[in-house]
């Protein structure tokens, strides 16, 4: 038989005495390759599978932008309306400043009086500050906020009371009326005032603000890994003979899936960095209207961006997410892709 | 090297692939395996491959009993063997080089090791100036020799070959036939299920016929 064959590859197949590649001669050196080396070997194969990948999301740039804008839409939906709140937050005050207790005190407390009846108030358990207003600093406030500036310049006398604001370390109910209780037995202090209701309905709007976003994320996250899981399906399809083929050569399960969990987190770094930008343009695109409305109501106040650290919770959140939802998807399939 | 004893193949649907099946294979031994369509050639590969398991009787590798062996176990017995396939199962988007690379990359050798052992196994298969080619770009007898470079450059101790030169004119038969041969030589026990009595005639290495399963004659080819 070996007649017939072309002499060139009986000459090249042949089996030669001093072959390096004969296997019975290497086989014992082949069998245990050293840490370094193995460890070598593992860094190159995920440089190879993160190389794969991006080369595979850049032969389909359209495809892979919208993808990645699909999950960014469903980013930043609840992390939009988080940021939203937390500037609702801000904007009704902190819980702590939106729970102060103002201290009117009596018409014939003396500014040093009133000074001390504030260092004291700031030693007490269950107060995290307290601040003195003078009457006359209460009498310039009014003035300016009020538009009566002139009426008041009228009046024979002052008829506004210093006041403490006392700013407590907790914002439960019952602990702010025991310490509203307290405050009012104080000496000089003529009247001890809690706006508990506001303090509530707050907190009420703000809770359900929150299980809002919280069941709003629940769901965008679902269809997010629903999304990304999709997506991979379609990349596990498209790579069906390649897998058989990985699968029959010996490659492990994590080998064949390795590829497709460094995509996944790829989509999500992509849709992390896009919801980020969308999130800050779109808050900067607000901001505009938002500063002319509460100018129209003398307040300087204005939307705050993406912080830093929460942007980068967004992207790495949506890196995690991508590669849990590149796992899920690969550990459904890969059972269905036995070699063939 | 390969050790059937009493294994029998019952697939889910009732059809018997194979019935009681008992030989053995020695290291280093070339061995064909024919009978005609359905015969079991093909569950005889896939038992050896792992891609089933048997329903009854006792079936080793390299001491390895296939019937107990855990799934993660698998890649690990696959390292052991290389296969060559009739379609040749190769990936059209990587190059004749990439290809032969597949068993070395997964087996998380040196870049270094990998070219110098591709490199020689293209050599062994007489196609060292198609590397950068796609097999697209390659006859069918040059891309059945890419299948056997891939099947090779591991240095498996078993070769498997299903009907590995079912696609290719007579000629390409007898060289393809020929390298397994050279292979052989080096150490490598082959077992190739082919349906061509001509061609194995003219071999002269052992061969076990099946028909419906069961194993009705164990000879040297020609006899």
């Amino acid at each position: 038989m070996s007649a017939t064959r072309s002499p060139k590859v009986a000459e090249r197949v042949a089996p030669k005495a001093s072959d390096p590649q004969a296997p019975k001669k290497k086989r014992d050196e082949d069998d245990g390759p050293d840490f370094g080396t193995l460890l070598r070997a593992w860094i190159e194969s995920h440089r190879a599978s993160l190389v794969d990948s991006l080369r595979r999301l850049g032969k389909q740039p359209i495809g892979s932008f919208f993808t990645c804008l699909v999950m960014a839409v469903a980013l930043s939906l609840p992390m939009g309306l988080s940021l939203l709140l937390n500037n609702v937050e801000r904007l009704g005050g902190s819980w702590q400043r939106a729970a102060q207790i103002s201290l009117y005190l009596q018409l014939d407390a003396s500014p040093t009086e009133g000074e001390n009846l504030s260092e004291q108030i700031k030693a007490m358990p269950g107060v995290a500050d307290a601040e003195y207003i003078s009457k006359e600093k209460a009498l310039d406030e009014f003035q300016q906020q009020s538009g009566l500036g002139e009426a008041l310049k009228e009046l024979p006398q002052n008829p506004l009371p210093g006041v403490v604001l006392v700013t407590p370390n907790e914002v439960d109910k019952a602990t702010l009326e025991a310490l509203r209780q307290r405050l009012a037995e104080l000496p000089k202090v003529q009247q001890a005032q809690l706006d508990l209701v506001w303090v509530e309905r707050l907190a009420a709007i703000l809770k359900l603000g929150d299980r809002f976003v919280f069941g709003l994320t629940v769901l965008l996250v679902s269809a997010l890994l629903l999304v990304i899981g999709n997506t991979i399906r379609l990349h596990i399809e498209n790579r069906r003979t390649e897998i058989e083929v990985i699968k029959l050569v010996g490659g492990t399960d994590s080998y064949v899936r390795r590829p497709f969990l460094y995509m996944g987190a790829l989509y999500g770094f992509g849709a992390g960095f896009l919801s980020w930008g969308v999130l800050a343009y779109g808050l900067n695109w607000l901001n505009d209207a938002v500063v002319g409305l509460a100018g129209l109501y003398g307040s300087d106040f204005a939307l705050a961006g993406v912080p830093v650290a929460d942007g980068l919770s967004l992207l790495l959140g949506a890196v995690l997410l991508g590669y849990i939802g590149a796992w899920i998807a690969v550990a459904r399939h890969l059972r269905e892709l036995a070699p063939k | 090297m390969i050790r059937f004893e009493q294994v029998g193949k019952r697939y889910p649907n009732g059809h018997v692939g194979l019935h009681e099946l008992s030989f053995r294979v020695r290291r280093g031994e070339f061995l064909f395996v024919t009978g005609h369509s359905g015969a079991g050639k093909s569950t005889l590969l896939r038992l050896l491959l792992a891609m089933e398991r048997p329903t009854t009787g006792k079936l080793l590798l390299a001491g390895q009993d296939l019937g107990q062996i855990s799934n993660a176990q698998i890649p690990f017995l696959r390292r052991q063997i290389g296969v060559v396939f009739q379609n040749h199962q190769l990936l059209f988007d990587r190059t004749v080089f990439n290809n032969v690379a597949l068993p070395l990359q997964i087996l998380g050798l040196s870049k270094a090791e990998i070219v110098k052992r591709v490199d020689s196994a293209l050599e062994r298969v007489a196609l060292s100036d198609k590397t950068d080619l796609y097999p697209g770009d390659l006859s069918t007898g040059q891309q059945q020799r890419v299948g056997i470079a891939r099947a090779i450059v591991h240095r498996p101790a078993l070769l498997l070959a299903d009907e590995p030169t079912g696609n290719l004119d007579p000629r390409l038969a007898a060289e393809i036939m020929g390298v397994f041969e050279d292979i052989n030589r080096l150490g490598t026990s082959v077992l190739i299920a082919s349906h061509d009595l001509a061609l194995i005639a003219r071999m002269r290495h052992r061969m076990l016929t099946l028909q419906r399963g069961r194993l009705i004659g164990d000879g040297e080819a020609g006899e």
